[in-house]
């Protein structure tokens, strides 16, 4: 089936037979199957055709906005966000910044809504036997807004970049398969990293190799990580900043931008490789940090669509007229995560006494109204495809004090905890609950709210707080960020050679099925490190106008513009 | 005169240098963080930081550091904000324009508003007018701002539809995003203002001389415009002045609900930031602000009160 309709243009890979056998059996699910698939290079088409096939029912595209017949070209969309300083691509932290600009630089891949993963600028990938090797083959005839082909020195250029340590991207801990340890270690004892010689080849103008120590097979999805927009290769020469040189392959050309006021984007007058796009302009207008405000703005049609609608103003947005709340499940997340090379938190016991205070069914109820699923403390969520689950923990607040003592804490113990509410008010309402339970065993915590920005200078500093993670397709990935030892986004200086290797494991493991076995150990590693307190995984949420039309929801945010349009 | 004016400037400058000097002792001297940290983040090594602090001239006594910074303020240049990522300068008088508009319209509507009812007020002290007015005047007082902001929201944009609900002027400005700001910014001055008015009206009325004017058979009209209110402006008079320091920072929560773009929401960003050369500006500028305008209120209150002008 799949050599009658790829095998002409190139080689298909092993692991797609397997997944077929796996859908025709039952063991994996029509989502698992279309998204491993498309991750090995095959089509988004061919895959939803090959498990009709296979199912013997029509499997159409879900999730994912298509031209709606009658969609008008025109007019200017006016998006409330805050519009933050944007200026390298592969240093953003937030996901505001990537919003304003993926409308400018675009991505190799796309992953939708659906998490299924589609060729962008990359034309099309294949992987090798073993996920050691991956091909991706370039767009032709893509042009930047300088007049500049895009080919394969300015797909180099960036993976060289991001991996160079002194750029201070988190993309560092996506693509670890690509890095060796010099020997260093830095002042923080981990080791210096930088990457291997040859781990991305030029193999002719429209063509890239990466060359991994280690299988992944998530390479496509980690190129829609937000920091990963590829900029043109005369970035750095240029001045290295986005906003004063805006120069890109997207659709749209930055026409303004004040931080903290505005940015407007306006359609480039050259042909756009992809579809054109409807809206002639697109004003991001910043409201401020007030999630009041957001609301005012759509109620008094100021604007026709907004970033997030936080918690605190979801009731009332339902009951205005004129506008639609939008929703989607996400395994964007809290951690309350424990610095464990810190005190109290070096001492396992005190952790896990944190955590066998922490009520999951409470937590989720209170601090989120109940939108969401509860969590095991391993940062695995259920929707992701290789989710294992384990026995859900129990409060034990008899076992915390019993722990507590063993370490040295008879009388209990005094903590802070850090909350930035960074993505709403829950988190603090998170830590509060969190603080409730604890005290029953003893443990007093302190909150320590402070503003967003001040959060995150202490995020990877302070013994305790609380971090909101944003959305990721598979967990492999978010696991390869967060907790693999000296990543840059590895806030809780965790540091397990056991649980690197059993994730190095996972994510080299092809069949769904499998690596969900070896995710138990993932998981229970995390676990009974007990490194987190991670209550639940939450839905999201935004408001948008009725007069706009063809907006997608997407869990981690990532709004894309070009199929919109006004009514 | 001349003696009393230099002796006041001279305060002022002296005034301004210390709070320079506390100001920056607090902001740049690592108490708030490494603001080599701050500028280039999280991720940068500890060679990049080394080296940003030897180019910026961190790593120079403090007392240098201090007066080089002093030098530059003085000469207009305020530094590099970190948020903005470009002149301070740049940043600051935009937003102080902004505020400086949206206090016009309160001082255009607060001042002849609450002057007016304070000297009708005054006039016939424990009438029914006198009475109402100062019942709505402590009503609309003592509601805070954030509590006046949320209810006429709640009224005009989403009750009623009238009004747009927030102010941020990014299509350009326009008056109808004023009128909340400005609205719940004189409801609560004006109450202020007008029981200061009262109050000073009431006591000139029970004077003297106005008495007197009243028994040698002078028209009410004349006593009150010519003699009274004269004498009954001179307490309004500074506080109005001090209204002004109020209003550049005081403004910062209607300005943050509203989302207005003004010099208040800019001295929030610029704290909640860490943005340290933004911040340093913003206090400086309300300093000099509050100094200038408390000593012209010293000078003006001077000329209309001959008592203190010929002792």
């Amino acid at each position: 089936m799949v050599e009658k309709n790829e095998k002409s243009t190139k080689r298909v890979h092993p692991g797609v037979k397997e997944m077929e056998k796996s859908l025709a059996e039952g063991k994996c699910s029509r989502r698992e199957f279309l998204r491993t698939t498309t991750l090995l290079g095959i089509s988004v088409t061919t895959a939803y055709s090959l498990a009709s096939s296979i199912l013997g029912k029509e499997i159409l595209p879900d999730l994912i906005s298509t031209a709606h017949a009658g969609q008008k070209k025109g007019g200017a969309l006016k998006w409330g966000m805050q519009v933050m300083e944007m200026a390298d691509p592969a240093t953003y932290s937030w996901t505001e910044k990537s919003i304003v600009a993926r409308n400018i630089v675009e991505y190799l891949v796309e992953t939708g809504p659906d998490n299924i993963t589609r060729p962008n600028l990359a034309e099309s990938w294949e992987a090798s036997d073993d996920l050691k090797t991956w091909i991706f083959h370039l767009r032709k005839g893509v042009k930047w807004s300088n007049g500049d082909d895009f080919g394969a020195d300015d797909v180099v250029f960036n993976f060289t970049r991001w991996l160079d340590p002194k750029t201070g991207s988190s993309n560092l801990g996506l693509f670890n398969a690509m890095l060796e340890e010099t020997g260093e270690k830095d002042k923080k004892g981990n080791p210096v990293k930088r990457m291997i010689k040859n781990a991305v080849e030029k193999v002719d103008a429209h063509t890239v190799r990466l060359n991994l120590k280690s299988a992944v097979l998530s390479i496509p999805e980690n190129l829609y990580n937000y920091p990963t927009a590829i900029v043109h290769r005369d970035f750095e020469k240029e001045g290295g900043d986005l906003t004063k040189n805006p120069v890109g392959t997207g659709p749209y050309a930055l026409a303004q931008f004040k931080v903290g006021e505005i940015a407007v984007l306006k359609k480039r007058k050259e042909t756009y490789w992809g579809d054109e796009a409807f809206l002639d302009e697109i004003r991001f207008m910043d409201l401020g940090q007030d999630a009041g405000a957001y609301l005012a703005a759509i109620a008094s049609k100021q604007v026709d669509g907004i970033y997030m609608l936080d918690l605190t103003t979801l009731e009332a947005a339902k009951n205005i007229p004129g506008i639609k709340v939008v929703s989607i499940p996400s395994t964007q997340t809290g951690v309350i995560r424990m610095k464990v090379n810190k005190k109290p938190f070096d001492d396992i016991r005190v952790r896990k006494a944190v955590q066998k205070c922490c009520d999951v069914e409470r937590q989720l109820k209170i601090a989120h109204q109940g939108l969401g699923v509860v969590a095991e403390h391993h940062h695995v969520a259920s929707i992701h495809p290789e989710y294992f689950k384990l026995p859900q923990l129990k409060p034990d607040i008899a076992g915390a004090k019993k722990l507590l003592k063993e370490a040295g804490y008879p009388d209990g113990i005094e903590l802070t905890c850090n909350v930035g509410n960074t993505d709403g008010v829950w988190e603090q309402n998170s830590v509060a609950v969190l603080k409730e339970d604890c005290a029953k065993a003893g443990i007093n915590i302190k909150m320590n709210v402070m503003p967003s920005a001040q959060y995150w200078d202490v995020w990877t500093k302070a013994p305790l707080s609380l971090t909101s993670w944003t959305h990721r397709p598979l967990a492999v990935m978010v696991l390869g960020l967060a907790y693999r030892a000296g990543v840059p986004w590895n806030e809780s200086s965790y540091n397990n050679s056991k649980f690197d290797a059993a994730l190095d494991e996972a994510e080299a493991t092809l069949s769904v099925e499998d690596r969900r076995v070896k995710m138990e150990k993932v998981e229970k590693i995390l676990q009974d490190d007990a490194v987190m307190v991670q209550p639940f995984f939450r839905s999201v949420f935004t408001a948008v106008s009725d007069k706009v039309v063809g907006f997608e929801m997407h869990p981690t945010r990532y709004y894309l513009f070009r199929k919109v349009s006004l009514a | 005169m001349v003696l009393l004016l230099l002796k006041r400037i001279g305060f002022m400058i002296f005034t301004m240098i210390v709070v320079s000097m506390i100001l920056f002792m607090l902001l740049e001297t690592g108490l708030t963080g490494d603001p080599a940290t701050r500028v280039l983040g999280n991720f940068a090594s500890d060679e990049q930081k080394e080296l940003w602090r030897d180019q910026h001239g961190y790593n120079q006594p403090v007392i240098v550091r201090y007066a080089k910074w002093l030098g530059n303020f003085a000469t207009g240049d305020l530094g590099t904000s970190i948020r903005y990522k470009g002149p301070v300068k740049d940043v600051l008088l935009p937003r102080l324009w902004s505020t400086a508009i949206l206090g016009f319209w309160t001082f255009a509507i607060m001042i002849p508003l609450s002057l007016t009812l304070g000297v009708l007020s005054g006039m016939k002290e424990g009438s029914i007018l006198d009475r109402t007015i100062s019942v709505f005047g402590i009503l609309t007082t003592s509601v805070p701002e954030f509590a006046s902001a949320v209810f006429f929201s709640a009224l005009f944009v989403f009750g009623l539809k009238w009004l747009p609900g927030t102010s941020s002027m990014a299509g350009g400005f326009e008056f109808k995003q004023l009128l909340l700001p400005a609205m719940v910014l004189v409801v609560y001055d004006f109450g202020y203002v007008a029981r200061m008015t009262r109050a000073s009206m009431a006591e000139v009325m029970t004077s003297q001389y106005i008495r007197t004017s009243v028994l040698k058979g002078l028209p009410y009209k004349q006593v009150i415009l010519k003699h009274a209110l004269r004498n009954a402006l001179i307490a309004p008079f500074t506080v109005i002045m001090l209204q002004i320091n109020w209003l550049l920072s005081g403004v910062i929560v209607v300005e943050f609900f509203f989302a207005y773009k003004g010099f208040g929401a800019l001295l929030l960003e610029a704290s909640l930031n860490n943005d340290i050369a933004l911040l340093e500006a913003c206090a400086m500028v309300a300093v000099v602000v509050a100094v200038s305008s408390q000593t012209i209120a010293d000078i003006g209150y001077t000329f209309l009160n001959p008592r203190i002008r010929f002792s």
